[in-house]
């Protein structure tokens, strides 16, 4: 089989350096609204870290029994750098080798990120918002406090809202690129019909 | 096509759609405008006058302050509880006696709460009380001259946080221990470790009565409690005239860290005390007496000058042993505010961690008293069922609610700190009509006459605990903010952002016609009693007495006198004795001398005297401080200090006689 | 109230406020052309105190209309005259005829007219506002007087005791 054309090498090059944005840039962002906070409470996490008004955050939850937000929190903080580091690496080989097989382990390995980082985020809201502590101040019966997986939602006096930060563009870009040199690649090397 | 294709579109199309899934931000996000025409409902044209009187607690200030309504305009400051430079309040020898207590004097303390006299359960105009939750007081305030007139200590307590509210005929105004302590048997304080909270510790919730006549205040009883925390109080009314509840925090008794420790229990409690009942029992001799220590500062208006005096005794009836004193009414978590509507059947309590507002009713109080309807008991006192005592639950009003108002027309409005909101609700049916955003986490509503049996409703004012961004910002510390709501349609609306001094919590606010015609002008010079009142200028003097030089001085416009004074020494101490000899309305003088700080204000036909002891030989020059008349600046004078061992006869005088 | 819209009442105000004070200087500047000529005028012809008040007609409003004057004095009403005027009146004004932050009441009572004196005493706004002859002592004195709240009954008191040291008997 041909190897891939240099215009696509290119751009799969580029795509793939350009995760490394993702190493300086925000992945996330978490947003809180309230009367009283008109100016908006924000997190951010980071490939390896969050930062933002986490702790005003932890202040305010308490008295629900939610959990402290803190990098301890998050194992996926340990791996998702060298994750980072191995889809650039995949991607960079693609180019310089013009491999077909290794274009289209990039954009899979993009999508299953996508697809595991989102599942994993559901998973941790979904406890975080769960599980509170039974010696809770306020303790209101029915309720619990998962935060959106992606857009927002009202959780009592406040409205959350969470979605991708520049970081997270990044990747979601970077993912649609590999996607769509897949696709055209398929196109254009796609064998001719076969006539009866 | 590729099969491996097939996994990978759907999945990029799932990465791509996720990420343009977000909705669109919430409308309650984006706060909503004024809406217009309300400038005119809070405009009050140059020259005309506000309809309401809002009386404000100043917290922190230690004072009390006067606004009108609906402008939300500052009128006056009145200082209660901590001095005040700029009136001579506590720095004047008149006014240094109120600020007296068992520990010495207090210059400073924290007002949170303030209740206008009623008569029948509706505004009287007579009083405001305030109280002192630091180092526990009641102050009166009469409202002819808005000034502090007497202030009571109240033994045996600390952390006067449930007062000073008043009983129907303002009978009595009460106060509670918001910290209990421990209290043994003579009524002091004595020295146990603070682990022993549960054995040791005690509340008290005591009765002030007030003389009908001329406000006097005495401490009547006191009612002996658990060591729970006693939070707010309301008196009943009509019906339940003879009752007072109290709401308490802490029934788990913990004695640290009661942000978590205190808030466990489902249910905490509001004590309903029968005063009625106690009185039988203090009048059948049933009162211990105890042995305390507590002043008892009056402001006598013939002389202008307040007294001091320290009592010795207080009884004291114990709940646990005095039956059908004390009930206890479980409250869910940690209330707050317990409020009584206008009709006296209904008390609501406000669990500052609860996310339901329960209602009791008083009829079926009484019921379960009868029936001795109990689900147990706490500390020695009945505990009545819940169920049996509840009229019925307001369900998912809010978050952290904490105070409730009426408005007479069979709604009630509750303060929501944690969703920063005032919800109005309807008191038969316990159904949410409306709710409306406060800027920013409202601690305490006002309604005008809210706490009365006549309600004159029209307003709710909200003193908000976070100010934020509401006004031009000031650096870290920025003023306190009140709000402004018309009450008088189905829907709440917002008129007005006001900025507040101190830390405004309870407010009350009466309608203008019951206070503003019965005002006070000015004194009248012939009613001074004044020990060292000078009536008349020829009278103006100084006087020798060994040490002491007094100083006999008039004040008109535009002169003091004597304004010269020779022949004082060092070693001496001056007292400026200064009339105002005006007898007009608004015509104060002032007087300040160098190398004092603190002033004189002097009201027409008042007399006050400020204590001066020279520092070092020299010219000391003295003046009015109020700008009184065109040639104000002109009012001023010399005072001559002479070493300690001259011979400088003592001489004064004013224009001829002082050449 | 929208921050904009205050800012520009405040603004409002302000405009307001400079105009007023434009307008009240005008006016001072005014009066106080037209009092200097009448005083001037008053000091060549050198009239009678009786010529003048023909001349302005008294303005006092309705507090003294009239005043009855009996003779001899009486002696209780002079002593209670004294007393108030110890109390109220001596730190401004002189028994004699000089002028200390008012005028010193020697020959007050011939100069002026009773009903005049009583007015001054009981109803010295309306008088410092509108009666001619009060505004031209303002504006010797500098000193608006007092309103020391004395009744009508005390100030016939005083005007006794005025009469008295003027040498009535």
């Amino acid at each position: 089989m041909k190897p891939l054309p240099p215009l696509v090498r290119v751009i799969l090059g580029v795509a793939a350096l350009s995760i490394g944005a993702a190493y300086v840039l925000p992945i996330w962002e978490i947003q809180l609204w309230a009367p009283q906070y008109p100016e908006g409470l924000n997190m951010k996490i980071w490939l390896s870290r969050i930062s933002g008004d986490f702790e005003i955050i932890n202040g305010i939850n308490h008295y629900i029994g939610m959990r402290t937000i803190k990098a301890e929190m998050f194992p996926e903080f340990k791996v998702m750098p060298w994750l980072g580091g191995v889809l650039i690496g995949v991607g960079l080989l693609g180019a310089l080798r013009g491999s077909r097989r290794w274009l289209r382990a990039f954009a899979g390995l993009l999508c299953l990120t996508g697809i595991l980082g989102l599942a994993d985020y559901y998973r941790w809201g979904y406890d975080y918002g769960h599980n509170l502590d039974p010696k809770a101040a306020i303790n209101v019966p029915g309720m619990s406090y998962q935060p959106p997986l992606i857009g927002y939602k009202n959780l009592l006096n406040f409205v959350a809202y969470s979605g991708p930060d520049y970081g997270g563009w990044v990747f979601i870009a970077v993912g649609c690129t590999a996607v769509a040199l897949v696709a055209w690649d398929w196109w254009h090397t796609r064998p001719a019909p076969v006539r009866p | 096509m590729n099969t491996r294709t097939y996994v990978l579109l759907p999945a990029a199309l799932a990465f791509s759609g996720a990420a343009f899934f977000s909705g669109c931000k919430p409308k309650q996000v984006v706060v909503a405008p004024v809406q217009s025409g309300v400038a005119e409902k809070v405009y009050v044209a140059p020259g005309k006058h506000d309809e309401f009187y809002n009386i404000v607690s100043g917290g922190f200030s230690g004072g009390v302050a006067v606004y009108g309504l609906p402008s939300g305009r500052l009128f006056r400051q009145i200082p209660v509880f901590s001095q005040h430079p700029e009136s001579g309040y506590g720095y004047t020898e008149e006014t240094k006696a109120l600020l007296n207590t068992s520990y010495g004097p207090q210059f400073w303390d924290d007002q949170h709460h303030t209740s206008l006299s009623t008569t029948k359960g509706e505004h009287d105009g007579r009083w405001i009380f305030a109280n002192a939750n630091n180092t526990p007081r009641i102050a009166r305030i009469s409202l002819q001259t808005f000034r502090t007139e007497e202030i009571i200590e109240i033994p045996n307590s600390s952390g006067n946080h449930s007062s000073p509210f008043v009983t129907e005929n303002t009978e009595y105004t009460v106060a509670g221990t918001r910290f209990a302590y421990p209290l043994d048997d003579e009524g002091s304080s004595p020295d146990v470790p603070i682990n022993t909270y549960k054995e040791n510790f005690k509340s008290t919730v005591s009765f002030v009565a007030v003389d009908p006549q001329h406000g006097r205040m005495n401490v009547a009883f006191q009612v002996l409690l658990p060591g729970v925390d006693i939070d707010l109080a309301r008196a009943g009314k009509l019906k339940s005239h003879g009752w007072v509840f109290f709401s308490c925090y802490n029934s788990e008794l913990a004695h640290t860290l009661l942000e978590v420790n205190a808030s466990q229990k489902d249910k905490d409690f509001i004590v309903a005390i029968n005063w009625k009942k106690a009185e039988e029992y203090v009048k059948a001799g049933q009162g211990r007496k105890s042995r305390t220590k507590y002043c008892h500062n009056v402001l006598d208006e013939g002389t202008h000058t307040a007294t001091s005096t320290v009592k010795e005794e207080v009884i004291v009836l114990d709940a646990a042993k005095l039956p059908g004193i004390a009930y206890l009414m479980p409250c869910p978590k940690s209330p707050h505010g317990c409020d009584t509507d206008p009709t006296g059947s209904y008390i609501v309590g406000s669990g500052k961690l609860a996310a339901l507002i329960p209602v009791f009713s008083f009829d079926k109080m009484l019921a379960a008293i009868e029936k001795k309807d109990h689900e147990g008991e706490f500390m020695g006192l009945p505990v009545l069922k819940y169920e049996s005592v509840l009229h019925g639950e307001v369900k998912k009003p809010g978050l952290g609610p904490l105070h409730t108002e009426f408005d007479g027309k069979g709604f009630a409005y509750t303060s929501f700190f944690v969703t920063s909101e005032i919800v109005k609700w309807n008191i038969q049916t316990l159904q949410v009509v409306d709710r409306q955003p406060t800027f920013y986490s409202v601690g305490h509503l006002t309604v005008p006459g809210g706490p009365t049996t006549k309600p004159h409703g029209k307003y709710a004012i909200a003193y908000n605990k976070i100010t934020k961004d509401r006004y031009l910002p000031t650096g870290p510390e920025l003023t306190q903010s009140a709000q402004l709501y018309d009450i008088s349609g189905e829907k709440m609306k917002l008129l007005l952002d006001f900025p507040t001094v101190g830390e405004p919590h309870y407010a009350e606010a009466i309608p203008a016609a019951l206070v503003a015609p019965k005002s006070k002008k000015f004194y009248k010079i012939e009613d001074n009693r004044h020990p060292y009142v000078t009536k008349s200028e020829k009278d103006a003097r100084v006087v020798r007495e060994g040490n002491v030089v007094r100083v006999y001085m008039t004040a008109i416009r535009s002169h003091v006198a004597p304004d010269n004074i020779e022949g004082v020494k060092l070693g001496d101490t001056v007292y400026f004795h200064v009339t105002n000899l005006e007898q007009d309305w608004d015509v104060p003088h002032g007087f300040a001398i160098k190398g004092l700080g603190a002033e004189l204000l002097i009201m027409p036909g008042e007399t006050a005297t400020l204590k001066y002891v020279p520092t070092r030989v020299g010219i000391a020059p003295f003046y009015c401080t109020d700008f009184c008349s065109a040639l104000h600046q002109e009012m001023q004078g010399y005072l001559r200090v002479s070493p300690a061992n001259s011979r400088v006869p003592l001489t004064f005088g004013l224009g001829d006689t002082a050449k | 109230m929208h921050p904009i819209s205050r800012s520009s009442s405040r603004l409002c105000e302000c405009l307001r406020l400079v105009l007023v004070i434009a307008g009240a200087g005008g006016a001072l500047v005014f009066t106080g052309c037209g009092s200097r000529e009448q005083a001037e005028s008053a000091a060549q012809a050198a009239p009678k105190p009786e010529e003048i008040l023909a001349r302005t007609p008294e303005v006092h409003g309705v507090e003294v209309k009239s005043v009855e004057l009996t003779r001899p004095l009486k002696q209780d009403w002079v002593a209670a005259g004294r007393a108030i005027y110890d109390g109220k009146c001596l730190a401004c004004h002189k028994l004699t005829g000089d002028k200390v932050v008012g005028p010193g009441w020697a020959g007050v009572t011939r100069k002026r007219q009773p009903v005049w004196i009583m007015n001054m005493i009981t109803n010295v706004d309306v008088m410092l506002e509108k009666d001619a002859e009060a505004q031209k002592l303002l504006e010797q004195c500098l000193v608006r007087m007092p309103n020391q709240n004395v009744t009508v009954e005390d100030a016939r008191k005083i005007l006794e005791f005025m009469r008295h040291n003027d040498g009535e008997s």
